[in-house]
């Protein structure tokens, strides 16, 4: 235990400490000391702000993120299931796969605006790709068997066999997903906003409040750690069996 | 029971034309035990997806009638590595309160020997009690007849002669129509009341022989018995005649 969070936290530790004493006493405006920065912190998030600036930016990525999912995850299926489908589709998913996400924030600008539904349909833009091809990968690769034994005893395939079956590839999916969401989620507020994290961080740097700026990059690297961490409890929990019989066949 | 008329299948693919089956007739009364055995790629396999309907016949009918349950080779595939074993025994099941369902999940892990299994997964299983999970689900379901394709191909031998035994314990019982399709002629003779010898591709009802064994069997005794290995030369030497037959 006590080894396991020496392997966790020593890096981080020693990196946090090299910057502290390496930037301690700095007098350069653009790079103050940590300590300053972390003052920054507090004085910056401890208060109404992280509630009026982060909240917007989270409910943004969570509802884009959702239909994302949910779009994804659909015509996956439906796509993954038929071979002839497949064949059609794929060269068209793999072009639109490949243009990257930040390019359409102008574009949508245009018929959508600058408010939330700009940024909603850019972070679903973005996300529903890596679900939807990893879906498609997983239903793709069912078993036959297990197929075949879903017909003989008449149990209904796509909730029973599809979703479980595809879901360590869909998972795999969704992770891609929520790291592009987040990018998505800054960039657009960094464009067009008039709230959200990546709008205050941009405003904090044209108001040349350097330290101020530096604390929002901080606190955007956590939420993300922190979704991170909230997606692999999920995914443990989800796909408790996929890795057990992954070791199972290992041994 | 069951009924197969004039069946046939041809593959037709990229161009290359296998015919698998070429004419197959006979038919497996309620409550009979019958094996069907033939040489390798004989088209077992197509004729028992074609009763269960998983293959359309190219022409013939394959009917089974009444309730179906089917028990595959391949056991590390046909459970659902997602469910724990009660689980996956308990899937079919349907329109049951959950006490009566329960029940019937408890007597058929418990005809199988693997009530203390019940809250594991498939893959924490040797590939013998994998094979047993396939069976007591197929006994929950209920059947009224029951097909199997080489289902202990894949398990070591003494793992093998205890589900041989398990399986004629579970056909008494259960009373069901019962089609056993295997490449092993001892097998094939000590389990069936009747072997049905199929000759190599395109596959035709070579011979139907009746097995007139005592309904008391044993590992030991039926095996020795002198009217098994008569038996077991019979089908040897029939499954030696469809395979010339073929290529002549």
């Amino acid at each position: 235990m006590m080894r396991r969070i020496v392997v966790v936290l020593g890096l981080p530790v020693a990196l946090v400490t090299v910057w502290w004493v390496a930037s301690a006493g700095s007098t350069d405006f653009y790079r103050p000391s940590l300590q300053r920065i972390v003052q920054a912190f507090a004085e910056t998030w401890f208060g109404p702000r992280l509630v009026e600036e982060a909240l917007p930016s989270l409910i943004r990525l969570g509802l884009g993120y959702a239909i994302a999912l949910t779009v994804g995850i659909a015509v996956g299926v439906a796509i993954g299931s038929s071979t002839r489908t497949r064949a059609v589709t794929e060269p068209v998913l793999e072009f639109l796969r490949a243009i990257p996400p930040p390019i359409l924030v102008p574009i949508i600008m245009l018929f959508a605006g600058i408010g939330d539904a700009m940024k909603v349909i850019v972070i679903v833009l973005g996300c529903v790709w890596p679900i939807l091809l990893n879906t498609v990968e997983g239903v793709r690769a069912i078993d036959e068997v297990l197929a075949d034994t879903c017909r003989i005893y008449r149990v209904k395939p796509l909730r029973h066999l599809v979703l479980r079956a595809a879901s360590p590839q869909i998972m795999t999916g969704a992770r891609q997903a929520l790291s592009v969401g987040i990018i998505l989620m800054v960039i657009s507020e960094m464009v067009a906003a008039s709230s959200g994290l990546g709008f205050t961080v941009v405003q904090f740097q044209r108001g040349f409040q350097i330290p101020e700026m530096w604390s929002g990059v901080l606190l955007l690297g956590l939420i993300g750690v922190l979704l991170a961490g909230v997606f692999h409890l999920a995914e443990r929990r989800i796909l408790v069996w996929h890795h057990g019989s992954r070791d199972a066949d290992r041994r | 029971m069951l009924i197969v008329d004039r069946l046939s299948k041809v593959y037709d693919a990229d161009g290359r034309r296998v015919e698998a089956l070429a004419d197959i007739s006979f038919s497996v009364a309620e409550g009979e035990f019958a094996c069907v055995v033939g040489p390798s790629g004989c088209g077992k396999t197509t004729l028992l997806r074609c009763l269960a309907g998983l293959l359309t016949p190219t022409s013939g009918t394959a009917t089974v009638h009444g309730k179906l349950a089917v028990v595959f080779q391949e056991y590390g595939r046909s459970l659902f590595p997602w469910l724990r074993v009660r689980d996956n025994v308990g899937l079919p099941l349907k329109g049951l309160s959950k006490r009566e369902s329960e029940a019937k999940v408890r007597d058929a892990l418990e005809a199988v020997g693997l009530t203390d299994a019940a809250g594991a997964y498939p893959w924490q299983l040797s590939g013998g009690m994998q094979q047993r999970v396939a069976i007591a689900r197929a006994i929950a379901y209920g059947p009224m007849v029951l097909l199997m394709d080489e289902p202990f191909a894949a398990v070591d031998a003494q793992t093998r002669a205890d589900l041989e035994d398990l399986i004629r314990d579970v056909w008494h019982r259960l009373g069901v129509t019962l089609l056993f399709i295997t490449h092993d002629i001892d097998e094939s003779v000590y389990l069936g009341q009747r072997v049905i010898v199929l000759s190599a591709a395109p596959s035709r009802v070579a011979e139907d022989i009746i097995i007139d064994l005592p309904d008391e069997r044993d590992q030991l005794t039926t095996r020795g018995d002198a009217r098994f290995v008569e038996l077991r030369g019979r089908v040897y030497a029939q499954i030696q005649k469809a395979k010339r037959g073929s290529t002549p």
